[in-house]
């Protein structure tokens, strides 16, 4: 597994189906090879989450996922002793009146430890993908925490001892820019911006992604979409909206767009109803340009 | 990781190496690490191909976005400026090519390089340095931002209204955050199993509901100010749920519902329809006192915030804006009022409107920029001294 080549990398990612560009599979090869985290940004829905989960598949290695969000605690994210059990585990105990040295041992031991997600990939046998996702939302504390973690990769628990990681898991971190990232956990890793894809590569996902759509309403689509996200709107649409309307007009068995059509299922793309009304205003607009990229494309 | 540095310095190594430094001139926070990263990762790919060389030293060279974005032009630029450099001093050194040691060499390279990153600071700089670009922008007076300028402006300010929105009140509630043990509640909760404690629970700080009160002065005095006021002003109706709203020039306009109901250039045209004296002449007084008889009874009470955008300059009789500045004093919080003339070092509160409001106040801020203004708003953290003079 140590010597892997980067056409490996782009024809896994192409196996699992995720279309990429060679500056994503150049990232992961990169932090395989020097065994460094990578830190993917970009706008929600254009698949960051999705290149841990591909990864974790492709090298046939276990995915463990930490959601990150406003107050996770080094708790939730490393360890925490079972308190309810070891407390029920003395009660049991009491009538036995075992030794207090050996029952200490006992209580404060891995049997009675929870791990959460970064003691997981830490203690895990063979080195899995850590995703840490939407790193941006927890708070500053807890970055800092994980700098500690990502440096010496190593987790010290007062009652047992020091715990060393016995392969340096792969990280990926995801985040929005909600919140800028300190310049100290930046340099710890390999950093990846992910855009809104192209329309050939928006196209090429979507025909992967939804096989049963017609060639030609996937290419308006995916034009219908270029020209929605150059709307100033307050949450511009992903790649998985995309993917969701498309699936859903294929459904319908549609076999081009329409004016109509596109107003009824505007909810599937858009979920704040400033942009539904905005972009309901401007929509002859839009489709009158898409309509003129689909008859050149 | 240990890893074998590369051990005689090619040319290969000595020109990435310049690569970093000159990238460290564009703001890039290179240190030996990433270079020997960088180093390091060449090592894993067929270089011959040029096109991998320059991805992998972006991958790993670059830390953000606004360097990832910069980064091909810059590279491309590196280059150029190489070649150059090194043609220029080929040409230099044809006739005492012997004398010339490979230490001078690479310092003519050097030298070069410094030259141009002196001389010809490009455009891309600016981009890179995005954070001392957004403390700019901050010092910046809002009367003269650019289109884009202040498009940024209103990102900052809907997160200054949302920080504010979310306040932290003295009282605990329960919380799933395992941060703060609540004893009280966790010895209660577990006194009814036997009293062995099992069960822990935590507390955090409530959230003070703000209650706000907006009077935004749109005259023509104002005009500078007021499209942008009205910006602070949206920016803070989507984020407080109990706010309310007042524009006036020379008579008083609810536009809280406008606000709620529209988004902002809608809002902004509806409004300067419905308020015929947009950007006409101010009777401040009247309009404060139009405010307190209609509204004071019903919008003001002894949590609610009273903030007044306006540069004072009224044109009615000060007695009633004595008046009404006394009703609206009594029954609020606080009164804060924003000028964002106050923000000129020679200000002093000269206008009679001013003067006469002034007693009333609880703070006047200036607010002519956006670091002045997240100062006025800290004020609202802040309770009403009661050393100050009271009147009413």
């Amino acid at each position: 597994m140590n010597k892997i080549e980067l056409r490996q990398i782009q024809k896994m990612l192409h196996g699992q189906g995720y279309i990429g560009d060679d500056a994503i599979a150049m990232s992961i090869f990169l932090s395989i090879q020097l065994e460094k985290p990578l830190l993917i940004e970009g706008p929600a829905g254009v698949g960051k989450t999705e290149i841990a989960k591909v990864m974790a598949k492709a090298l046939g290695v276990d995915l463990i996922r930490l959601q990150c969000y406003e107050g996770l605690d080094s708790s939730h994210a490393l360890y925490e002793w079972n308190y309810q059990h070891q407390l029920l585990y003395i009660k049991m105990q009491e009538q036995n009146g075992q030794d207090l040295e050996k029952m200490e041992n006992i209580i404060f031991s891995e049997r009675f430890l929870l791990k959460r997600p970064v003691l997981q990939a830490i203690t895990h046998p063979k080195k899995p993908v850590l995703l840490i996702d939407e790193v941006d939302r927890a708070d500053e504390e807890f970055e800092s925490f994980l700098l500690e973690v990502l440096s010496d990769w190593q987790v010290t628990i007062p009652e047992i001892g020091t715990i060393r990681a016995k392969g340096k898991p792969r990280i990926i971190l995801t985040g929005n820019r909600s919140r800028e990232l300190s310049e100290a956990l930046r340099r710890r890793c390999l950093y990846l911006w992910i855009d809104y894809p192209g329309f050939e590569k928006e196209l090429a996902i979507v025909k992967s992604k939804v096989p049963e759509v017609d060639e030609k309403l996937g290419r308006e689509i995916c034009a219908f979409m270029k020209e929605l996200r150059k709307l100033r709107l307050e949450k511009t649409p992903g790649v998985s909206e995309t993917i969701d309307w498309a699936r859903a007009l294929a459904s319908l068995h549609l076999k081009h767009l329409d004016k109509q059509t596109v107003e009824d299922t505007l909810g599937v793309v858009l979920k704040d109803w400033q942009d539904i009304r905005h972009t309901q205003d401007a929509l002859s607009e839009l489709l009158e340009k898409t309509g003129v990229t689909s008859r050149i494309g | 990781m240990p890893f074998p540095l590369i051990p005689t310095q090619t040319e290969l190594s000595g020109n990435i190496v310049l690569l970093c430094r000159f990238l460290r001139g564009k703001g890039f926070p290179l240190g030996a690490t990433e270079v020997a990263n960088a180093l390091e990762a060449l090592t894993h790919l067929p270089i011959h191909k040029e096109i991998y060389f320059k991805r992998a030293l972006k991958a790993v060279l670059t830390k953000n976005w606004h360097q990832q974005s910069n980064f091909d032009e810059l590279y491309d630029e590196f280059w150029k400026q190489l070649s150059r450099a090194t043609d220029s001093k080929v040409r230099d050194s044809e006739g005492m090519r012997d004398k010339k040691s490979k230490g001078q060499r690479k310092e003519a390279q050097f030298e070069s390089l410094k030259d141009w990153l002196n001389l010809n600071p490009s455009t891309t700089e600016k981009d890179v340095a995005s954070f001392s670009d957004l403390e700019v922008l901050t010092k910046k007076n809002f009367s003269d931002l650019s289109e884009e300028e202040m498009r940024l402006t209103m990102r900052l300010l809907r997160k200054m209204a949302r920080r504010m929105a979310h306040q932290k009140s003295r009282l605990n509630k329960k919380s799933r955050r395992r941060d703060r043990l609540d004893l009280k509640r966790t010895i209660k909760a577990n006194m009814r199993k036997g009293g062995a404690i099992q069960q822990f629970l935590f507390s955090e700080k409530k959230e003070r509901k703000l209650k706000l009160v907006l009077l935004c002065d749109v005259s023509r005095s104002m005009d500078l100010y007021s499209r942008f006021f009205v910006h602070l002003i949206y920016a803070f109706q989507n984020a407080h749920d109990r706010i309310e709203t007042f524009v006036f020039s020379t008579a008083l306009h609810r536009v809280s519902e406008i606000l709620d109901h529209h988004e902002f250039d809608k809002a902004f045209d509806i409004i300067s329809d419905r308020v015929p004296q947009w950007s006409g002449g101010t009777t401040i007084g009247s309009c404060l006192k139009d405010f307190a008889i209609s509204y004071g009874n019903r919008l003001l009470d002894k949590k609610t915030i009273v903030l007044i955008l306006s540069d004072g300059w009224d044109t009615g009789n000060p007695e009633i804006m004595r008046e009404a500045m006394q009703i609206i004093h009594k029954r609020s919080k606080r009164v804060l009022w924003l000028n964002p003339l106050a923000g000129n070092p020679e200000f002093s509160p000269e206008a009679l409107g001013m003067k006469t409001a002034l007693p009333y106040i609880d703070a006047l801020a200036p607010a002519h920029n956006l670091e002045s203004l997240k100062q006025a708003l800290y004020q609202f953290r802040k309770r009403r001294n009661l050393s100050n003079k009271q009147f009413g």
